[in-house]
């Protein structure tokens, strides 16, 4: 769907992006995370020719250079920093940038309601909070039912239940087929929503891959979380010295540790040999916290 | 093609929406009536349109310039500052289509706030004097109109140059002072220097080409030569015509103005970064 090869931007001395390459698939969630000045904005601004930018955009084949309109048209778009005319009201709002794409068909009060607008949809935009602001820009990418969503920072500045309500809607989209780019600087946020996910950092992709197999490949495993009745000394010292367990932390009558799925049971065992009583254990999938962390380090 | 009507629209009801329309159409209509009622110093009461619109000139090439340009001046830099400018671009709409756009939207408020505002008074006076001349007075809306679209396309112009609201205000403001005064002042100051003062006061004095090739530039002293071609001898900045000077050749000068402030300013937005 999309396909970018050596994408470069330079504003004077910066290097915003710094020849990067990536693909997303039909269907896809596809995620460009990364720390603020990262290149995300840039790279979508590019797709939309929005800036001047050195390599090449493909959208379904098209060179986006060449084929601005029509790519616009199969587009949908919400800005980073989202801004709409103070002086009309969300239906008229909407209104226009239906007839901009030349959507004359479209049941707007129903887009409204989606995003859960409709008691305000003759209300003006001017008067509207953040989280309105936001979800009438999530509705006006969807005019038009586009093939493409790009989606910048669509839960920042949100408060909690504004981004549940953003991030609720997108898994919506996602689940019925929608092919999504989205961006990010909130690792649990990804973690969630998409199915790929590329870290930028300085410009540069640092990693792209699956959530699962960047797991696998930054050998960030699992971790065992059990918790006790209580924790000794030498229950931590001789789980310690099991093969392949590292990175044992105690907190509490918590004990963690890292270690080969064959291994869950040996450790257990070890403990209840030691004297220790079992309340619960469970796996901790790695987040991408720690994953960014490590990606990001091991850069630099 | 409808994305450049979409965008015109909506120039258009947002002026109407916040009433500039008629507030433009009184101000036109009620300077027009004052004009002609207290303009003439040797008779009291209505003069007829012809007497009307020599003094309803200096009013003209003053008040519309200024009209045009605030309607313009923020129309590209006041939504890259709120950021709306970046939206719209997203949508299939290119950079020409959105000048295209503006300037029909904004040009159509100019035109109709002119018709209006000069149309009602020029009924008002035909009531009230004989042997009305619609046609002069036609022409003379219609030339009034055409320099308010110069206006607006340098309007766009300065608005797509400077990124800022204030700054394109203050090019605008600017622009409106070399045109309206310091042109002309410069021109006849440059006369004086070589020729003298008499020759302001010579009836049969006749002046270099340069000099009035120079004056015309200006779209303001073209479209008061264009109105003393074709509707009623007016003071103009020059001090007389010559023979060059015809209304084909000001109409070509108005239009391109227009032609040349969109096209450069398409120049400009394309090679920006949003
Ligand atoms: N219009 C601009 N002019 C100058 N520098 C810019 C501009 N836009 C972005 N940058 C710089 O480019 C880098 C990348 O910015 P951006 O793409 O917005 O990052 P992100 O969206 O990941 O936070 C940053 O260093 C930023 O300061
Ligand atoms: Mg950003």
């Amino acid at each position: 769907m999309i396909s970018i090869k050596n994408l470069r931007k330079e504003y004077g001395t910066v290097t915003a992006v710094d020849g990067i390459s990536f693909e997303v698939k039909r269907g896809e969630v596809f995620a460009l995370l990364g720390p603020n000045g990262a290149g995300k904005t840039t790279t979508i601004k590019a797709i939309l020719g929005l800036i001047q930018y050195e390599g090449d955009i493909f959208i379904d084949g098209m060179n986006a250079r060449e084929n601005e309109k029509r790519i616009k048209k199969m587009i949908g778009y919400l800005p980073e920093k989202v801004a709409f005319y103070d002086n009309l009201t969300a239906l008229q709002t909407l209104q226009f940038y239906a007839e901009l794409k030349g959507i004359h068909d479209a049941d707007l009060p129903a887009l409204l309601k989606e995003v859960n607008l409709e008691r305000d949809a003759n209300r003006k935009v001017g008067g509207f909070s953040k989280g309105m602001v936001q979800r009438l820009g999530l509705a006006q990418s969807l005019l038009g039912t586009p093939e493409l969503l790009i989606l910048d920072e669509p839960t920042t500045g949100l408060d909690a239940l504004g981004a549940f309500e953003v991030r609720t809607k997108i898994r919506e989209l996602s689940e019925q087929g929608n092919t999504i780019l989205l961006s990010s600087h909130i690792l649990s946020e990804v973690q969630e929503l998409s199915h790929r996910v590329a870290i930028l950092n300085k410009g540069s992709i640092v990693a792209i891959d699956t959530v699962e197999n960047l797991s696998k490949k930054l050998d960030v495993q699992p971790k065992l979380r059990i918790e006790l009745e209580h924790v000794s000394d030498e229950m931590v010292q001789q789980v310690s010295a099991l093969d392949g367990v590292r990175d044992v932390t105690v907190e509490g009558n918590v004990i963690e540790a890292i270690c080969p799925p064959n291994a869950k049971l040996s450790i257990i065992k070890t403990l209840e040999e030691a004297g220790g009583t079992v309340v619960d254990f469970k796996t901790v999938e790695p987040s991408l916290e720690e994953i960014f962390i490590k990606v990001v380090k091991d850069h630099v | 093609m409808y994305e450049i009507l979409t965008v015109a629209k909506k120039e258009f009801m947002d002026n109407w929406r916040n009433k500039w329309i008629i507030a433009v159409s009184s101000i036109f209509m009620i300077l027009t009536l004052v004009i002609s009622y207290f303009g003439s110093l040797r008779s009291s009461g209505w003069q007829d349109l012809e007497a009307t619109i020599g003094g309803m000139m200096s009013l003209v090439q003053l008040l519309v310039p200024i009209i045009a340009l605030m309607l313009g001046y923020a129309a590209i830099s006041g939504e890259r500052e709120r950021g709306s400018l970046m939206l719209m671009l997203s949508y299939p709409v290119t950079r020409l289509e959105v000048l295209i756009g503006k300037f029909l939207g904004l040009g159509a408020v100019l035109a109709v706030a002119e018709s209006i505002g000069f149309g009602v008074a020029g009924g008002v006076i035909a009531l009230n004097v004989t042997g009305v001349q619609w046609g002069d007075y036609l022409v003379f809306i219609l030339s009034s109109i055409l320099l308010g679209l110069v206006f607006i396309a340098v309007a766009l112009l300065f608005s797509s140059i400077f990124k800022k609201r204030s700054t394109s205000l203050g090019g605008a403001i600017m622009l409106w002072f070399l045109f309206s005064m310091i042109w002309g002042i410069i021109l006849s100051g440059i006369i004086i220097a070589r020729y003298g003062f008499e020759v302001f006061t010579d009836p049969d004095w006749v002046g270099p080409t340069w000099y009035y090739a120079a004056s015309i530039i200006n779209p303001i002293s073209a479209f008061s030569v264009l109105v003393s071609l074709n509707v009623t001898p007016v003071q103009t900045n020059v001090i007389r015509m010559p023979s060059f000077y015809t209304t084909p050749l000001m109409l070509l000068i108005l239009l391109a103005w227009i032609v040349g402030s969109l096209l450069l300013a398409h120049v400009i937005l394309n090679r920006q970064d949003l």
